[in-house]
């Protein structure tokens, strides 16, 4: 029996574009499966909101090509539309309109009717929580409200993939972690996502994916993990020494490696290169040496650590 | 009572009423969704209360003005016509100028607000949102039609004015307003740079004030005649009106589909539909002028069609030149295969070279048709037409349209090299050559032989279109034939460098439809899965 590969929810095969001299993405490549929370970070003008038009059939890639559930966005655009919600970083509302009037209108706009309207209508204002405000005007709307109801009219037609362009931008804690919950929960439905954030510890915490890009460049891919793996494996450890850290600093400068060494009466801290075991190893050696260890911790690095390790902080 | 004999709360009951209801909401599911939101939109918005509400003042004033002026009059003289020349004004203020800009705004404004962007990536055609917004504006015109029409019937009350040139003012104050409805629609399109679209809606607005000022007018002058008597048993009346009405329908077609096509998306046909069109048009007034020809046997129906003929497709192939040579992949999927289809049906695809082409050879073949119908008429020897002169006529204005439409076609391409740009700079650089054509003959013969021998047409003028053009009607060039073979030869050799240059678009063939595509569409309409056993025209592979 022939059997046809599913394509990824997402894919991006040598993305380029460049305005005039300026290359705004550069070859960018990366699949986004069904089901996965997909961040995309860079700092400003790195080439996040280029890319994202470009899959949300808005912009053009100069080379290259982007794909949405195996249809090309330079191609089928139309049939990548059905399948594509796309929220932007602006609201885009309309004056004289309340909540559900607009959504009704942008799930005409997808071509639902009837009864598949009314229950989509239903659907999505339940979901966001927005029931209540039905036949509020969008004007008096809250930011987080408004951010709730562009997430509403991306997600009417209910589509497998969702692109969301700084959803949680302006938004206060509580907002914020309300809308996490609503990205893990479609993403639970078995959508792809790609999202983009300034907020890094909130794609943290969501995302089961990062790319890092800078400069129209993709320098890292891969899970928190394992982009922290890619790069070195310096780890910042903490020791508590008891009876002064000045011995345990002699010590420690004579061993090649460890590095910025620093101490503040018991507490010394250090940098070491070496993996899990290699700091077990390195702790031993330090209690056989006869220091009087009290506290020994590593730290972690975040994913703000990788984001400013990997990215140079550079601008085009 | 149990709980499954409760009726259910979405259960209709029975009744006429609630049968329209449902009708309505059907109806209703059907409409465009552009006409729902605008419609929800547009009657609570602050422009069209005002403009209602002015008109109502307007409306209620002229009525009590006109009153006590006719008084004592109107209890005995026909005072209709005088009643209705200020109400057509005041309609046409809102139908010829408001409304019509309220619809380049409604499409303009969305795009610099960004719910453009929100809109196109919807599943709604580019096709679609223009019709909605079109028929938003027709809507508020039959609100203005409305509010107007006791006034109207008013009118008809005091005598003087017939039913029918009542009908006929408000029919083309309507049709006119639709075709500018869809003009500002277009124009709204046409560039999405913010100083353009200033300088635009400044020229849309003047240019809709002064057509308001010159309805005005010609209303007022039609209410005037129609007081003489208009003879409406006359067949030939009719005639022109569905001549003109047909004209009208084309244009609204050509307009709502160009920028249908220029809101499109990059890798769509854009063209196509649009060549269809102005074929149609082309044979609709080809049609028209023949008929009339045929009835009146006036000599100037030909030349009237085939200088009509030459500006629309001088027009068209302006803006058809201005279109990027560059085939996309989707666009590839639909190109003719056959040796027939690949002959007739490659210059339908989009491309500046395959304009040029369309736009040239259908001028050709009217020309060799007025000629056609010039002969006839002089052998047959009852009407009185210079066949000679006709030809003549029709050869100058197809090689003067071959060598301005393709030297302005090969500065494009020079230019696109550098230049990213739509249709507005080729239309530019075409009228600019044109303007060319005539001023640069007319110094140089000036500056040569000095402004007294300016007066005497020279082989120097061959360029200046408009003045070789008068020479050739008046009949003056007939004895020389030195500008006429200067002129066409120059048409052959441009028409000859473009067709070289154009090989590129011609060569290009059908592209597979990959599979995904063609897997999707066999899901979505699998009735189309029928397997053709042969082709069903020449035409199709």
């Amino acid at each position: 029996m022939k059997t046809t590969a599913v394509p990824a929810a997402i894919e991006f095969h040598r993305l380029h574009r460049y305005f005039g001299g300026t290359k705004a993405v550069c070859d960018v490549s990366f699949d986004v499966p069904r089901g996965e929370v997909f961040g995309y970070i860079g700092p400003n003008g790195a080439g996040k909101t280029t890319s994202m038009r470009i899959l949300a059939t808005l912009d053009l890639p100069t080379y290259g090509d982007a794909l949405v559930d195996g249809f090309s966005v330079v191609n089928d655009p139309d049939r990548v539309r059905h399948r594509l919600g796309f929220m932007p970083d602006y609201f885009g509302t309309y004056p004289n309109v309340n909540c559900s009037e607009y959504l009704d209108f942008f799930a005409r706009a997808y071509g639902l009717t009837g009864r598949q309207r009314h229950q989509a209508l239903q659907r999505t204002m339940s979901f966001t929580g927005l029931d209540r405000l039905a036949d509020k005007a969008i004007r008096g709307l809250s930011k987080g409200m408004k951010q709730r109801l562009c997430l509403g009219r991306a997600m009417i037609h209910d589509p497998s993939v969702l692109v969301l362009d700084e959803p949680a931008a302006g938004l206060d804690p509580r907002a914020r972690i309300e809308l996490r919950e609503l990205i893990r929960r479609l993403a639970a439905e078995g959508k792809a996502i790609l999202v983009s954030s300034h907020i890094l510890t909130e794609l943290a915490e969501m995302c089961d994916r990062v790319g890092i890009i800078e400069q129209g460049r993709l320098l890292a891919i891969g899970t928190v993990a394992e982009i922290q793996k890619g790069q070195t494996q310096a780890s910042e450890v903490r020791v508590r020494v008891l009876g002064g850290g000045a011995g345990l600093q002699d010590w420690l400068t004579q061993r090649g490696d460890v590095r910025e060494v620093s101490v503040a009466g018991e507490l010394v801290r250090f940098t070491h290169d070496g993996g899990r075991d290699a700091q077990a190893d390195f702790l031993k050696q330090m209690v056989l040496a006869g220091f009087r260890i009290a506290e020994f911790a590593t730290h972690e690095k975040s994913l703000e650590d990788v984001f400013m390790q990997v990215t140079q902080g550079a601008v085009q | 009572m149990s709980q499954d004999a409760l009726p259910s709360p979405l259960t209709v009951p029975p009744g006429w009423w609630a049968r329209m209801d449902s009708w309505l909401e059907r109806a209703g599911e059907r409409l465009n969704p552009i006409l729902v939101k605008e419609a929800r939109q547009a009657l609570k918005s602050r422009q069209f209360v005002i403009t209602l509400g002015l008109l109502l003042v307007c409306v209620l004033g002229w009525s009590l003005l006109g009153v006590a002026i006719l008084m004592p009059g109107i209890y005995y003289a026909a005072t209709g016509p005088f009643m209705l020349t200020g109400y057509a004004i005041i309609l046409t203020v809102p139908m010829l100028l408001i409304v019509p800009f309220s619809a380049y705004r409604s499409l303009a404004g969305e795009r610099e607000d960004g719910t453009y962007e929100l809109l196109s990536i919807t599943t709604l055609s580019s096709r679609q949102i223009v019709t909605g917004k079109l028929g938003s504006a027709v809507l508020q015109m039959l609100v203005y039609y409305s509010a107007l029409s006791p006034c109207i019937a008013f009118t008809y009350l005091l005598r003087g004015i017939d039913i029918i040139t009542l009908g006929l003012i408000l029919f083309y104050t309507f049709i006119a307003s639709v075709l500018l409805s869809s003009v500002g629609l277009l124009v709204a399109t046409l560039s999405r740079a913010r100083h353009v679209q200033i300088l635009l809606s400044v020229a849309l607005l003047l240019g809709l004030a002064f057509l308001t000022l010159m309805w005005c007018i010609w209303t007022a002058v039609l209410i005037s005649e129609a007081r003489g008597g208009i003879d409406f048993e006359d067949a030939g009346l009719w005639l022109v009106q569905a001549a003109i009405l047909t004209g009208c329908g084309s244009y609204l077609v050509l307009f709502v589909l160009a920028a249908a096509a220029q809101l499109s998306f990059a890798s769509d046909n854009r063209s196509t539909k649009l060549r269809i069109v102005m074929l149609g048009q082309q044979v609709l007034f080809t049609g028209w002028m023949s008929y009339f020809w045929s009835v009146d046997h006036w000599e100037e129906f030909i030349l009237s069609l085939l200088g009509y003929s030459a500006v629309h497709w001088l027009v068209m192939g302006s803006l058809l030149t201005g279109e990027w040579s560059v085939l996309s992949p989707r666009v590839k999927r639909q190109l003719p295969q056959s040796t027939l289809g690949r002959a007739f049906l490659t210059w339908f695809n989009p491309g500046s070279g395959t304009g040029y082409v369309f736009a040239v050879v259908n001028l050709g073949v009217v020309t060799l048709l007025g000629c056609g119908m010039a002969v006839v008429a002089a052998n047959v020897g009852r009407w009185p037409v210079d066949a000679g002169q006709v030809a003549l006529v029709g050869t100058l204005l197809c090689a003067y349209v071959a060598v301005y439409l393709g030297v302005g076609r090969l500065i494009a391409l020079w230019l696109r090299r550098f230049l990213n740009f739509g249709l507005l700079l080729p239309l530019v650089i075409h009228l600019f050559l044109l303007a060319l054509g005539i001023a640069v003959p007319s110094f140089l013969q000036a500056w040569l032989f000095g402004f007294a021998g300016f007066e005497d047409y020279s082989a120097l003028q061959a360029p200046n279109w408009a003045w070789t053009l008068v020479e050739a009607i008046d009949g003056t060039l007939q004895f020389d034939p030195t500008v006429p073979i200067l002129i066409v030869s120059s048409a052959a050799v441009v028409f000859l460098v473009n067709l070289v240059v154009t090989a590129r678009e011609i060569e290009q063939e059908r592209e597979a439809v990959p599979e995904r595509v063609r897997l999707d569409e066999l899901q979505q309409h699998p009735e189309r899965a029928v397997t053709k056993k042969r082709p069903a025209s020449p035409f199709e592979e």
